[in-house]
């Protein structure tokens, strides 16, 4: 930049100038690179400013204490220091965990089951996949109300329950319940989202596997763990992936299902939908205490690189070396064992 | 295809000079006045839908009446995101609005950063002050004596209840029989009891009991943290508040529902409940959550007296400006006449007492059988307590709030939850500095 600015004419500049063009490997210098460059500035710029600033700001914040518009005050690691003595962020952290297994394990299968049901032979194919993606882009304060209704003591959920002779479960009054409503309102939102990744990686297994298979006499759950599941093992290694990381930061289920007018309640009874990045938000946004908040996001950022780490390593270990223990090598093993 | 060429470079040009024009747009206006309004011939003032007149609003665009070249501008923010949108600005120390509505809860939080917004007194405040009701003028000083607030509503609170099922249950049922009958909260359990055991369909006596637990705790002039910034929260007037909401379950009297869900609106208009206790502003919710019992409703003093829950307050922010036009226009807005016409138009209960025995207030309510809710709401308003709120009392009550929905849905020792409580109360504030 500054040498396309530079206003030529000083002695210092004139005589930097030979030297400046004898490093430029094409005619016109730097200055050919200006307008490529100012091209994709945009998101550079906007990434420095909405991305890369709030990204270091935080870090600086948690170690700050700060209320949002007085002085800072510089705590050291005090914030990080009581975060790990607060009972109720660890709980969060368990519940976190809780509702991610029981939200993710189901969902991906049932993304799996369905891509492979999309991906067959059926009708209004085109019809299905926009229904099945259509939660993941629906309005949220939508999804309060329905939800609200369906877990609610005399809601959808219970009625069907008691249609079918069972009693009813509080859905949103109970550890469990709050936990299975909270997971059921994520699998309904990002099924669908997953199931079509899913059939991106379906769609290019090669058509002569499945004739193969059905030479074979393969029906269609041998078809889809036998040939799908180990040929989509990337694909499904993905979706994994993006779900912890998704899943390690649920909020808005929680936030909306015990949004109520009451003061005081977080998480619904017992705290038991509480979630760390909601915990995050109280604290920071409602209880006006920006170092804890933006200590607990660096906490949260700990805990999701651990569990991506174990995630690569668990990818890049068996395509290293195929005689490596890693979950996908035994996985592998166990199919080839299977197999003979 | 040239010409094609051409006009998309033309779009990248034309597009990255308007994000350099925004970017030195932002840092310029940031620079020489931190006012929403810089620049401009009218005032900027934020607030959320129903907390202000519109017609009154819509005036004030046009010109304050009374004060010529005085034009106020609106602008609407949603509910949840007023509060972070004015500590964002304040932060930023740009484009912060002249004025601005902060919530009943919401004032206190702004007490460690009081010299964000102009001191009224300053501005003449003392000249009014007769005309508001006491309690709600002494609320909008901070700790150190500063005026930063200035009173919109009030939400003094009343008993709700089913005059209907009270009658079944051959318990007093007329309001001033109540009234009489049940002055305390001890009394309110042994209503309960009998609602309970001989009014059709066993109603409850309450929704939950947290509600009874505000209600008491604002009958208190003191909360969980004192004006001297010490922790109060494990003290008796806690605990008694604590001990009665506890008793309500432990008779069975509580619903076990909590406020706004489809199941608290089904009970409603199921006559699952027998009382409500609440503020003022309350009544139209309930006259949309359960429609089918208008009529049978009536209101009466609360158990112990009336309290104040809710009601917000009106604000200059120091980079106002025009200060002396910013209060002109709050003294017009906030005048008795026009608070009459915004509680015709938006329920706003009036913090000008003098039109309390206005006609126009003391209209019969059909939801209540005729009876007029402002003989209820007005003596209500002139009573309730001078109470302090502290800038760290949502962080001091949450715990006890929780705990006590932990005792009322899962059915935690009560025991164990006070202590719990207390336990986390105190760590979490004397984080902040409360001793």
């Amino acid at each position: 930049m500054a040498t396309v600015l530079d206003p030529t004419g000083a002695p210092a500049a004139e005589e930097r100038r030979p030297d400046r063009r004898s490093r430029s490997t094409a005619p016109g210098g730097r200055r050919r690179h200006v307008p490529p460059l100012l091209a994709i500035s945009p998101f550079y710029v906007l990434f420095a400013v909405f991305g890369a600033f709030p990204v270091v700001f935080s870090l600086y914040l948690s170690f700050q204490d700060w209320d949002g518009i007085g002085e800072m005050r510089f705590v050291g690691l005090e914030q990080y220091g009581w975060l790990l003595e607060d009972s109720v962020f660890w709980h969060s952290v368990l519940n976190t965990f809780e509702i991610w297994f029981l939200s993710t394990v189901p969902m991906l299968f049932l993304a799996l089951v369905l891509a492979f049901l999309l991906h067959s032979q059926v009708r209004f194919t085109g019809a299905y996949r926009v229904a099945y993606f259509i939660p993941n882009v629906t309005s949220m304060v939508a999804m309060t109300i329905v939800f609200g209704s369906v877990f609610a003591q005399s809601g959808l959920a219970n009625s069907a329950l008691r249609a079918i002779g069972m009693d009813g479960i509080g859905w949103l009054s109970s550890e469990w319940g709050i936990k299975s409503s909270v997971s059921l309102m994520i699998i309904w939102r990002w099924v669908g989202y997953n199931a079509l990744i899913f059939l991106a990686g379906l769609q290019a297994i090669p058509t002569e596997h499945f004739e193969a298979a059905r030479v074979d006499g393969a029906n269609s759950w041998q078809t889809l763990f036998r040939v799908v599941v180990p040929q989509l093992r990337p694909v499904i290694l993905f979706a994994a992936i993006t779900s912890t990381i998704n899943g390690l930061q649920i909020f808005t289920e929680s936030q909306v299902l015990f949004q109520s007018d009451d003061v005081g309640t977080t998480g619904g009874p017992g705290q038991e939908g509480m979630t760390i990045v909601l915990y995050l938000w109280q604290k920071a946004f409602k209880e006006h205490q920006f170092g804890y908040g933006a200590a607990m996001g660096w906490l949260l950022f700990a805990i999701i690189a651990v569990f991506t780490i174990i995630n690569w390593r668990l990818v890049s270990g068996s395509d290293r070396d195929e005689g490596r223990p890693g979950l996908a090598g035994l996985l592998r093993r166990k199919g080839a064992r299977d197999g003979r | 295809m040239e010409h094609r060429r051409l006009s998309r470079r033309r779009l990248l040009g034309v597009s990255l000079g308007g994000v350099g024009g925004a970017l030195l747009g932002l840092s310029g206006c940031g620079a020489s006045s931190g006012s929403a309004s810089a620049g401009t011939d009218h005032l900027s003032l934020w607030y959320w839908k129903g907390s202000l007149s519109d017609k009154l609003l819509a005036t004030a665009r046009r010109g304050v009446p009374g004060r010529a070249g005085l034009r106020v501008r609106g602008s609407q923010i949603p509910d949840g995101d007023i509060d972070s949108k004015v500590r964002t600005s304040l932060a930023a120390r740009a484009y912060v609005p002249d004025i601005t509505v902060a919530n009943s809860d919401n004032l206190a939080t702004f007490f460690p950063d009081e010299h964000e917004f102009l001191d009224l007194r300053e501005l003449g405040a003392e000249k009014v002050r007769d005309r508001y009701l006491d309690w709600k003028w002494k609320s909008c000083f901070t700790p150190s004596g500063r005026m930063i607030g200035f009173p919109l509503d009030a939400g003094p609170t009343a008993l709700y209840y089913r005059r209907d099922l009270f009658e079944q249950a051959g318990l007093a049922y007329e309001p001033a029989d109540i009234a009489e009958a049940v002055p305390t909260w001890e009394k309110f359990i042994a209503a309960g009891k009998g609602l309970r055991a001989k009014a059709p369909g066993k109603p409850y006596l309450v929704s939950n009991i947290g509600n009874v637990f505000q209600q008491i705790l604002l009958q208190s002039t003191r909360q969980f943290v004192d004006a001297d910034n010490r922790f109060i929260g494990d003290q008796e007037h806690v605990r008694r508040a604590w001990d009665i909401s506890v008793e309500i379950l432990r008779q069975g009297l509580s619903a076990r529902i909590t406020d706004g869900t489809p199941d608290y609106n089904a009970a409603m208009s199921g006559s699952r409940v027998g009382t409500m206790t609440t503020a003022v502003w309350a009544v139209n919710s309930l006259k949309e959550s359960a429609p089918k019992t208008s009529g049978a409703w009536r209101l009466t003093t609360m158990p112990d007296g009336p309290g104040n829950y809710g009601g917000s307050y009106m604000t200059l922010t120091r980079y106002c400006r025009d200060p002396e036009a910013g209060f002109a226009f709050l003294t017009w807005l906030l005048s008795p006449e026009n608070q009459l016409r915004s509680y015709q138009e938006m329920s706003l209960f009036p913090t000008t007492p003098v039109v309390y025995a206005d006609p126009a207030m003391r209209t019969p309510d059909p939801f209540f059988g005729g009876q007029r809710p402002i003989d209820v709401f007005g003596p209500a308003a002139r009573k309730a307590p001078v109470v302090y709120f502290s800038p760290y009392e949502e962080s001091a009550n949450t715990p006890f709030f929780q705990e006590l929905t932990n005792v009322e849905m899962l059915g935690k020792n009560p025991g164990r939850a006070w202590r719990d409580a207390v336990n986390t109360a105190e760590t979490t504030v004397s984080r902040l500095g409360v001793s």
